[in-house]
């Protein structure tokens, strides 16, 4: 006899396997392991607001947004940078903002480097901070993994080359790098302003160093006067569809700067 | 003296392995449990997954492991008693296939990642899902299963095999019926080691079954694994920290459960077979 529990068990399988991509309209975005948390809340919202529409977020770095935007694997990417010269195919859409501060351990006496200072740093030429006037103790210097948009943001502003570095460490996330950091005395390092503040105000050891005289904060991203700091887009391959357009404007609008800032971003002008 | 050494040195390796998982699951344990609920194990993440619960992540972390399985156990079973049974000591094909099987053991995660986003979702088409992610997983967990089998079938004794055919048993019947039970604690050791392994995978997963949070419809569907969750909690996402220890210990139990249940299966089913 056909057992009928197992008949029930086995069909709810299979149906397990029906594409449900039937049910209703899809939008895919990828990208920015920096952008990617916030775009899958305000993708939450948007769903809720528009019934029958998903919203599928995949992480990954921002180089993976530009390549999936183009071979449509996406049908948005997200770059945590300014589209470079050779992207002048792609068509991007600014959310918000965000900062990049130098970090520092909280128990380092230094407050201020000076950009060739930090120059030297991390080309090896200044290895201890006994010769900056500090304690002596060996530089550990944290870098950004290659196709990290807050390291090409880092490299451009120093008019640095990656390979002219000489890290000690190289990260990947921002988390990350303030884990690092915070776990070592002797660490500098370069992280999001919005997270290295939230981890401060939670007691996490760090500090921001300013940059040009000027406090690393959000209040400084905002006002446009902080000279670190980058958009964080959605791009798309040519004029988007209906749908992603519906979606960039939702994610433009001030609907989301609640959400912005609970990721400790800065929502743009509106 | 140099047995009383010998003596202590052996007591204190195996009282620092204890004291270092004594540590981990305390530290776990002790951050973990305030944050942990109910509603922690049912609601859906709220927030980046500061706040709200791990829901639909368990889901998804339990079908990417069943279809791992499903894929997995039949064909690791088979390949391994081709392996046993099927090849004579020097056979060229079997040496070059057990080469490769334990090269692909050694092969880092990442390396899986890249391949299953290639193949199964970009060239066979099923996009950032369930169903590539739990298939990825399948194909790294295959190596050391099978060889854990292998080994387990080649160390029963061949009095079996010769008594099988003394009852006039088929080849089939015999494996059936006398060796695949003789070397169920093998197959289960296999199991739970590959469990184990899909369980915590990360690399693998964050480009085949995705980052998507959202409770699962459908095989088709991106589903977060419960260990991506915890990396990108303690990684990426300012604040998630408490979040991330409640959902380790969470991971932590499972695979127990998971182990308990493949030692639990496997004598059952395999025991029984041989008894009747």
């Amino acid at each position: 006899m056909i057992n009928m529990r197992f008949l029930f068990v086995f069909s709810a399988l299979m149906s397990m396997f029906v594409h449900s991509a039937l049910a209703g309209q899809r939008l895919t975005l990828t990208g920015s392991s920096t952008i990617a948390p916030l775009v899958l809340e305000i993708g939450k919202r948007f769903e809720q607001q528009n019934v029958g529409v998903r919203v599928d977020v995949q992480t990954g770095g921002s180089s993976r947004g530009i390549s999936d935007a183009r071979t449509g694997l996406a049908d948005i990417g997200m770059v945590s940078r300014v589209l470079h010269e050779s992207e002048a195919d792609l068509k991007a859409h600014a959310i918000a903002v965000d900062g990049v501060s130098m970090v520092l351990h909280r128990d380092n006496n230094i407050d201020t480097l000076c950009n060739d200072q930090i120059r030297d740093i991390y080309t090896g030429k200044i290895r201890n901070w006994r010769e900056l006037g500090g304690a002596d103790q060996q530089i550990t210097v944290v870098n950004k993994a290659e196709g990290r948009s807050t390291l090409e943001l880092f490299l451009a502003y120093f008019g640095l080359r990656n390979s002219q570095i000489r890290a000690s460490v190289v990260i990947g996330d921002n988390q990350q790098g303030i884990k690092t950091i915070a776990g070592n005395a002797g660490a500098i390092g370069y992280v999001s302003i919005g997270a290295a503040e939230f981890v401060e105000y939670e007691g996490a050891p760090i500090k921001r160093l300013r940059m040009n005289g000027i406090q690393a904060s959000t209040a400084q991203v905002r006002a446009g006067s902080f000279p670190l700091s980058r958009p964080l887009n959605l791009v798309t391959a040519g004029e988007p569809d209906e749908l992603a357009q519906r979606f960039i404007r939702f994610a433009q609008g001030p609907d989301v700067d609640d959400l912005i800032e609970s990721q400790f971003f800065v929502p743009l002008e509106h | 003296m140099t047995e009383r050494l010998f003596t202590l040195a052996v007591w204190m390796s195996a009282a620092l392995v204890a004291v270092v998982l004594v540590w981990v699951i305390g530290d776990l344990v002790r951050l973990g449990i305030p944050h942990l609920s109910l509603d922690f194990l049912f609601a859906a993440p709220r927030d980046a997954g500061r706040n709200g619960g791990i829901g639909p992540i368990l889901v998804s972390t339990v079908l990417i492991i069943g279809v791992t399985l499903t894929a997995a156990l039949p064909l690791g079973l088979m390949a391994a008693v081709w392996l046993a049974e099927f090849t004579t000591r020097g056979h060229a094909l079997g040496k070059a296939i057990r080469l490769s099987l334990d090269v692909m053991a050694g092969v880092p995660s990442i390396v899986f990642g890249l391949f299953g986003n290639a193949f199964f979702s970009i060239y066979l088409g099923m996009g950032f899902s369930i169903l590539s992610g739990g298939l990825t997983l399948a194909c790294m967990i295959l190596p050391v299963f099978i060889r854990t089998c292998e080994v387990g079938l080649a160390a029963v004794t061949d009095t079996w095999r010769q008594g099988a055919a003394a009852l006039g048993m088929t080849r089939t019947a015999a494996i059936w019926h006398v060796l695949l039970p003789a070397a169920s604690p093998a197959i289960a050791a296999g199991m739970v080691l590959g469990i184990g392994r899909a369980t915590a995978e990360t690399a693998a997963l964050i480009f085949t079954s995705g980052y998507v949070d959202r409770m699962p419809e459908s095989l088709w569907d991106s589903g977060r694994s419960l260990a991506v969750h915890i990396y990108d909690l303690s990684m990426n996402i300012s604040g998630g920290d408490t979040a991330a220890d409640a959902a380790a210990l969470v991971l932590i139990t499972l695979i127990v459960l998971f182990n308990m249940l493949a030692q639990w299966l496997s004598d059952r089913w395999l025991h029984r077979r041989l008894v009747a």
